[in-house]
């Protein structure tokens, strides 16, 4: 599967300073990954890990207090390679829409409240190719019929639709001009259970028509479970475990994802259910070591100090814990040995 | 049909309610007020000459007559509304045989004319600069603008008149001193030359603090739109500036600046007042300033009755137009 983003060390600060006091929020810090084409990656972890933060970066959207600091983004597509950090206004406005898209975290509100539907689509398609209003309503319209979405919420406005329907309606926003990439923060949360299998069901139907690469975030791991080809885990600003999605669910090893597998709410046994101990930490401070530590039950000593690197346990496993890759360097000695 | 019954019909009537209080307290007022209108205009009649005290008992009684004044205080108040609603607003008092009705028709076009442009263009020019400077916030000339007219903003009106007047009437006198237009009224271009020679300072006047107010609203109205969802999404899916700008800022900014809008041009009959005093301009506010200072009871009301029409009015055009300006009021 060829790589379509590839991402480097990357580390991503905000720096703000209020009523003198200067923060750095480490929110990215030093990820490394490489998103294979035609794929959903999943990125899942906890609200306040940074999975928006880096989704800004690789969407090459980030402005201050929010700071690359090191690291790279390339976009690999078939006919260029973009280094996506250094580009100018000009050329990231060609790459927008038409190659490279973004469904927003919190979309209720995205949609400008006194056009309509019809109009919006017509801004945001006319911005990126030559048509008339005829034609992109046109092609709004068979869009829309395309996703199964009604054609009577082309002249509403906005408020008009529900919550669900807006959300569907930003997605289609998003990917009507049929972008190679799309990045999509959230797009099922805050919405109902029913709506939210609407939601799916047309990320599902837009990656079939188009192959598009989707990268999707959220904190819902039973979303990732439906629609994820791989998962990435963060934690506090750092990725700690990355495989296809079935190890993920089925085999993880890193403690802190079998803290979140466990944490799904399960059909066959609701007492099972485990919560996380403790909190995540606050990221302008963040533990030394593996920042998972304080709330680890195997932390061991070199946990406090030394910061866990991603090893590849097994071809496309990667974790990042020292308890995990000494346990996996053991079986190999007694293998050769 | 639920348009008009639920919609319209409720602001209809509020509007009606607003005039009969405003109408009512119009009429109470002098009624209530110490000092009694008919002893006022018979000592300035007889200021002069020596009456018989029978002949200032008959004046008195002719000026009751005139002015309304006679009977007891409801059947006065039921007179009044039969000849507002003729729309007969009585004598002038002090330009007595003239009726208020004919001063108000000389003058009005005047203070329309004046008033009604510059409001119109404050508001164009304070909301297009504002949400500019908002929008390039960094740019030279956005800082330059919002300096000076940050700058101007509270420097009484009054004052900046006064300035105008002496730098450009007086010292270089460029422009002229008193008045409205000069020569034969009419559609000619002489005569429309002097009429905006005649009103350029006092449009000045009012223009600059007017924008000074409108620039600094749009700007703060802008500033929370730029950091809105929908207009940082528009700016990540590269949609062109210019439609930035107006499509999604300034569109968006349209209902408190339209209600604004509407209520200063009702409210253009008492702002006429300073303006047209210092610039001896022949509108409204002129006729209610000599009004005030010769105590004519009659002018005063036609003025006021004028202001409250006026305002009401436009507050009410304000509310019906509110759908229009933003899909989310609903007619209700
Ligand atoms: N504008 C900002 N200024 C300072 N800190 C921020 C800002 N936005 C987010 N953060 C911090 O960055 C961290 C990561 O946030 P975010 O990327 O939104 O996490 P997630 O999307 O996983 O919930 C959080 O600790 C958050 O408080
Ligand atoms: S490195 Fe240590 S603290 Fe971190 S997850 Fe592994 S065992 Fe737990
Ligand atoms: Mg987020």
């Amino acid at each position: 599967m060829p790589t379509i983003v590839e991402v480097k060390d990357l580390k991503a600060y905000y720096h703000t300073h209020a009523y003198g006091v200067q923060r750095t929020v480490k929110a990215v810090d030093g990820i490394t990954l490489n998103i294979p084409e035609g794929q959903v990656y999943g990125i899942a972890g906890e609200s306040g890990c940074g999975k928006s933060t880096l989704l800004k970066v690789l969407l090459g959207a980030h402005k201050p207090p929010l700071y690359v600091v090191d690291g790279s983004v390339r976009y690999l597509f078939d006919d260029a390679q973009i280094a996506t950090l250094s580009l100018d206004e000009n050329t990231l406005r060609e790459l927008r829409w038409k190659q490279v898209s973004y469904i927003p975290q919190g979309s209720m509100h995205v949609l400008n409240p006194v056009r309509r539907i019809e109009d919006i689509f017509h801004d945001f398609v006319a911005a990126h190719q030559q048509v008339s209003k005829a034609e992109s309503t046109q092609l709004t319209r068979t869009y829309l019929r395309e996703l199964g979405l009604p054609e009577k919420v082309m002249a509403a406005y906005p408020h008009q639709l529900s919550g669900g329907m807006r959300q569907r309606v930003t997605i289609a926003l998003a990917t009507i001009l049929s972008p190679k990439l799309i990045f999509a923060d959230e797009p099922t949360t805050a919405l109902d259970v029913i709506v939210q299998r609407g939601v799916i069901q047309i990320l599902k139907e837009i990656k079939r028509r188009e192959g598009s690469t989707f990268v999707l975030i959220t904190h819902d791991l039973g979303v990732h479970a439906n629609l994820a080809d791989r998962i990435a885990v963060l934690y506090a600003g750092k990725l700690v475990e990355e495989a296809d999605s079935r190890t993920i669910l089925k085999k993880p090893l890193h403690p802190y994802t079998k803290f979140l597998i466990q944490s799904l709410p399960r059909l066959d046994d609701r007492s099972t259910r485990v919560s996380i101990p403790g909190r995540p930490p606050a990221l302008d401070n963040p533990p030394d070591g593996c920042r998972f530590h304080p709330r680890c039950p195997l932390a061991v000593d070199k946990c406090r100090t030394v910061d866990p690197a991603m090893v590849a346990i097994q071809p496309g496993h990667r974790v990042a814990c020292h308890v995990v890759t000494e346990a996996t360097e053991e079986v190999r000695h007694a293998a050769t040995a | 049909m639920t348009l008009l019954k639920e919609f319209i019909l409720p602001r209809l009537l509020q509007w009606l309610l607003v005039i009969f209080i405003g109408v009512t307290i119009t009429f109470l007022i002098p009624r209530v007020s110490p000092v009694n209108p008919i002893d006022q205009a018979l000592s300035r009649l007889t200021a002069f000459q020596n009456l018989s005290p029978e002949a200032t008992i008959a004046l008195r009684a002719s000026i009751e007559d005139l002015y309304g004044l006679q009977g007891s205080i409801f059947e006065q108040y039921i007179a009044f509304w039969k000849r507002i609603l003729r729309g007969d607003l009585g004598p002038s008092f002090t330009s007595f045989p003239m009726m208020v009705n004919d001063i108000i028709r000389k003058s009005i076009g005047w203070t329309i004319g004046l008033l009604g442009t510059c409001v119109v263009i404050a508001w164009l020019l304070g909301l297009i600069l504002g949400t500019l400077a908002s929008y390039y916030r960094n740019r030279w000339w956005s800082r330059f603008l919002e300096n000076s007219l940050i700058t101007v903003y509270p420097i009484p009106y009054y004052i900046l008149a006064f300035v105008l007047l002496m730098l450009f009437a007086y010292y270089f006198p460029i422009f002229p001193l008193v008045g409205g237009g000069r020569g034969t009224p009419g559609l000619t271009w002489t005569y429309i030359r002097t009429v905006i020679q005649h009103a350029t300072l006092p449009a000045l006047s009012i223009i600059i603090g007017a924008t000074a107010f409108r620039f600094i609203m749009a700007k703060a109205l802008t500033s929370g739109e730029i950091a809105s969802d929908y207009v940082q999404y528009a700016e990540l899916a590269a949609l062109p500036k210019r439609k930035i700008i107006f499509s999604y800022i300034m569109r968006n900014t349209m209902l408190p600046q339209v209600t604004d809008l509407g209520l200063s041009l009702g409210a253009i009959f008492e702002g006429a007042l300073i303006t047209e005093v210092v610039f001896s301009y022949p509108g409204i506010g002129s006729s209610l300033y000599n009004a005030i200072i010769s105590a004519d009871y009659n002018m005063i009301m036609g003025i006021t009755l004028l202001s409250i029409v006026g305002i009401a009015t436009a507050s009410l055009l304000v509310d019906l137009s509110y759908p229009f300006f933003d899909p989310r009021v609903r007619y209700r």
